[in-house]
């Protein structure tokens, strides 16, 4: 998008914009200020002789620091943005440690982090520093033409918005588990359960869709002037646009292509999502949870959506919809998109890793000449380690649950075999994906069973 | 009025029904007598029994709200120099919005004692059975019978709806208790029956000679016949229709060409090693001169990946066929060895034509896992 201009060019167009943006900034904190000290809120930090330094003076002083960077950005001089930019050395740091496997692994971490120490990140100042710091990395990367390139094309406009708006909601959601948690663990009722004042629907619940629909409408008009629809070239089946991107919320399943065949991950795991979600009311056993926010009652359950929702489906759209470029190739936030970047992916298939560097064999194949049958019981036989490693998976793992982990013994002894099995194999299922995408990384595995005359693999 | 989002229920309720009152001081003559006033020993006589705001029952929102107007209904006929109550109520003299929850709460529980008369348990096991007298009392006018024609409030509405039979699900004791009497009613003294209607009597017993319209006629009678027949027919209707368009849509209207055999040019303008590209957007070919198991030849290689069919392209560079859509790549011979890719992409057949130009032949593909790229027609020898 901005490939075709200088960088001085680049930065004039951007600094009026980043300008604005960090006055933004400024009030955000100012108006926060501004309401913890009126709120009477306002709580002492420490002191240095006769001043106090209050909570609201520091969110003062963190707006007057965006007040200061305003006028830097907003001048469009190459030496006076350099202030208002990432350094150059950590955008090369960045750039060569980012790749699919550290973004991945990163991720999650970040996420187990953020979810074990959840008391402390729950907390009102904590996460507005947290809010401060993901705008500021905002301002000081959008400097760089190709960080701005991505974040700014109008596709992605929307889900930068929204990976604010998923990580306020999985916040609030949060701290309220935690407030009833504590409230449980001093043997209180749950918020929700103390204050059920109903209310009405009319005006009360009318009037508030009522504005929800106005402001919403008003949202899409600005939206749709301000940001022209991203459209391209006219469609050729021939020419496929280089990368080629899937609508955003299919990310993660394009994502998963990179791992799993086509009807394999477009259409068997997407069913299963479906189907387990769908089921989740039947092996559900715990009754605890309803009707108000919590963690601790129900952990597992939690920490198990928020697995396949925040780290399977959320941060691999992140990664599709920012970090993938031409041909697919993983592109660092500050990388330039090259078309010619080569990355060695040579894949092997297990049946290849087993007959022939195992074992030092042939693949096994059938004679020439014979007939279908026998083709097909050859084809058995080449894939039978691939066959037998996730047929193994899938009867070994289950039994053993039961027996090595006293969790799994007490879940399977309250919810008897059928539904223990269907919760344990729709565990199973959800774990082949991050296996897989491990399994590539680490030594290249293509597929587990690679039955391409059938056009069956897996 | 108080600011509309710090209000409670109570309040909101009390709002709404100042503004009904513009609509009801016609009205607040029978209002005012259709609220006994409470007797004096209310809210002392009762220990209160700290229900919270949001403990309250609908029936005992209501009640209070009840309460409330009286005393209002009360105060504005007294305006208007009407006969008023003789022992007013002691809380509802505040206006609605000063007044506490406690207070509504006393003025509503002043209420509901007024009907529970001696010969009544005071202590009822249901809240709508508690507030049943309450409501059977209330819209009764009683100046000289005339009924009030203006707006009603909804206390008002909800008890004359419930003066009949409890609306909405009934339990099974409610209902045994509703229709014991009504059956012993109605052993009493029959109701006279009304005459059947014209379209309840059997038609063709009364009009015998329509019998022979046959058929069709009754088929018209089904389909026409009344206003739900015409619903569910023009609905199947619409259905069909649907479910043909979606059967036209199986077969979209496109041109089905026969798989073309089109000519590529003469065989030696090909360089060893070339990948010509200029025929991918109009035939989806790569024509490659290229090196296969020991043996020079010129191939056609079908420009559609093998993992979900999108087309590659042909990078010079890194002499590689990539694809942009999960990263598959393939060699110049187009063995797949990298992204997801199962397998290797797929030949046309290709043959010299009788002018010498290379032809190829889209009809016919070689696949090399299933060891067809030996066949002579998948490649021409150079
Ligand atoms: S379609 Fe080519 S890699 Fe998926």
């Amino acid at each position: 998008m901005h490939g075709h201009v200088d960088h001085a060019t680049f930065l004039q167009q951007i600094s009026s914009f980043l300008g604005f943006y960090y006055i933004a900034l400024a009030a955000m904190n100012g108006i926060a200020a501004l309401a913890i000290w009126r709120g009477g809120r306002s709580k002492t930090l420490f002191r240095v002789g006769p001043l106090t330094f209050t909570n609201a003076l520091l969110w003062t002083v963190v707006a007057f620091f965006f007040l200061l960077m305003a006028p830097l950005a907003m001048s469009g001089s190459e030496p006076l943005m350099r202030w208002v930019s990432m350094p150059d050395a950590f955008k090369h740091a960045a750039d060569a440690v980012m790749g699919p496997v550290a973004y991945s692994l990163g991720s999650f971490l970040i996420l187990a982090v953020l979810f074990s120490f959840r008391k402390f990140f729950v907390k009102t100042w904590v996460a507005w520093l947290g809010l401060n710091l993901s705008f500021l990395f905002m301002g000081l990367s959008i400097t760089d033409p190709d960080f701005a390139a991505i974040v700014t094309k109008p596709d992605n406009v929307p889900i930068v918005g929204l990976i604010f708006l998923l990580g306020f909601f999985t916040w609030l959601a949060t701290a309220k588990a935690v407030k009833n948690d504590e409230r449980i663990a001093r043997g209180e009722k749950p918020l929700e359960a103390v204050d059920n004042e109903k209310i009405l629907v009319w005006p009360d619940l009318v009037y508030t869709e009522l504005i929800c629909m106005v402001a919403l409408t008003a949202l899409l008009l600005l939206w749709g002037i301000a940001l022209q629809a991203p459209l391209e070239e006219p469609a050729s089946s021939v020419k496929t646009p280089n990368p080629s991107k899937a609508p955003w919320y299919f990310l993660g399943l394009q994502e998963m292509l990179v791992y799993y065949d086509p009807w394999m991950a477009g259409v068997v795991l997407p069913s299963v999502v479906i189907v387990g979600l769908m089921a989740i009311p039947y092996i559900d056993f715990n009754r605890r949870g309803n009707g108000y926010y919590t963690i601790n009652e129900r952990k597992f359950a939690y920490v198990i959506f928020q697995f396949g929702f925040l780290v399977l489906w959320v941060t691999l759209i992140v990664m599709g919809t920012f970090l993938r470029g031409p041909n697919w190739n993983f592109f660092g936030f500050y990388e330039t998109w090259d078309v010619h970047k080569v990355v060695p992916m040579n894949n092997v298939d297990l049946s290849e890793y087993f007959w022939i560097r195992g074992l030092g064999r042939e693949m096994p194949r059938a004679p020439e000449g014979s007939g279908a049958g026998l083709e097909l019981l050859y084809i058995l036989w080449r894939e039978a380690p691939g066959i037998i490693l996730l047929i193994g998976y899938f009867t070994v793992i289950p039994p053993a649950m039961v027996v090595y982990s006293k969790f799994f013994r007490n879940m399977y002894l309250k919810m008897g075999l059928i539904r223990f099995m269907v919760m344990s194999h729709l565990l199973l299922l959800m774990g082949l994906l991050p296996i897989k995408m491990v399994c590539r990384w680490s030594f290249d595995l293509k597929y587990f069973i690679a039955i391409k005359e059938y056009f069956l693999n897996f | 009025m108080p600011d509309k989002d710090k209000m409670s229920v109570e309040e909101i309720l009390a709002a709404c029904r100042k503004l009904d009152g513009g609509g009801d001081t016609s009205a607040s003559q029978p209002s005012a007598a259709e609220e006994p006033p409470a007797p004096a020993a209310t809210p002392a006589a009762e220990p209160p029994s700290g229900k919270k705001p949001s403990e309250m029952s609908v029936e005992e929102i209501l009640a209070a709200a009840r309460a409330e107007k009286a005393g209002r209904g009360e105060a504005s006929s007294s305006e208007a120099s009407a006969p008023t109550s003789a022992a007013a109520p002691v809380a509802p003299k505040k206006k609605p919005s000063e007044m506490s929850v406690e207070e509504i709460l006393a003025a509503a529980r002043a209420e509901k004692s007024r009907p529970a008369t001696p010969a009544k348990p005071a202590a009822k096991p249901k809240p709508a059975a508690s507030a049943k007298p309450a409501a059977k009392s209330s819209p009764k006018p009683a100046a000289g019978g005339k009924k009030p024609s203006g707006p009603l409030d909804t206390a008002s509405i909800l008890a004359a709806a419930r003066k009949g039979s409890k609306r909405g699900p009934v339990s099974k004791e409610e209902a045994a208790r509703t229709a014991a009497p009504a059956a012993a009613k109605a052993g009493s003294r029959v109701p006279p029956m009304p005459s059947k209607p014209d379209f309840l009597r059997p038609a063709a017993k009364s009009k015998p000679a329509e019998s022979r319209r046959g058929f069709f006629g009754s088929l018209i009678g089904i389909v026409f016949g009344s206003a739900m027949a015409v619903g569910f027919v023009s609905l199947a209707v619409t259905q069909l229709l649907w479910l043909l368009g979606f059967a036209r849509f199986m077969f979209p209207n496109i041109l089905i060409e026969p798989p073309s055999k089109f000519k590529v040019g003469f065989p030696d303008v090909i360089g060893p090693g070339q990948v010509v590209t200029k025929f991918k957007a109009q035939f989806g070919v790569w024509i490659v001169r290229n090196e296969y198991e020991g043996v020079d030849q010129i191939y056609a290689l079908r420009s559609v990946c093998t993992h979900l069919g999108c087309t590659p392209n042909w990078l010079e560079a890194e002499q590689k066929f990539k694809c942009p859509c999960h990263g598959s790549g393939f060699y110049k011979n187009g063995i797949n060895f990298e992204g997801p890719a199962p397998r290797p992409l797929e030949r046309y057949a290709i043959t010299i034509a009788d002018d010498g130009q290379l032809e190829v032949d889209k009809s016919r593909k070689f696949q090399q896992e299933l060891g067809q790229w030996n066949d002579p027609q998948s490649f021409v020898p150079v």
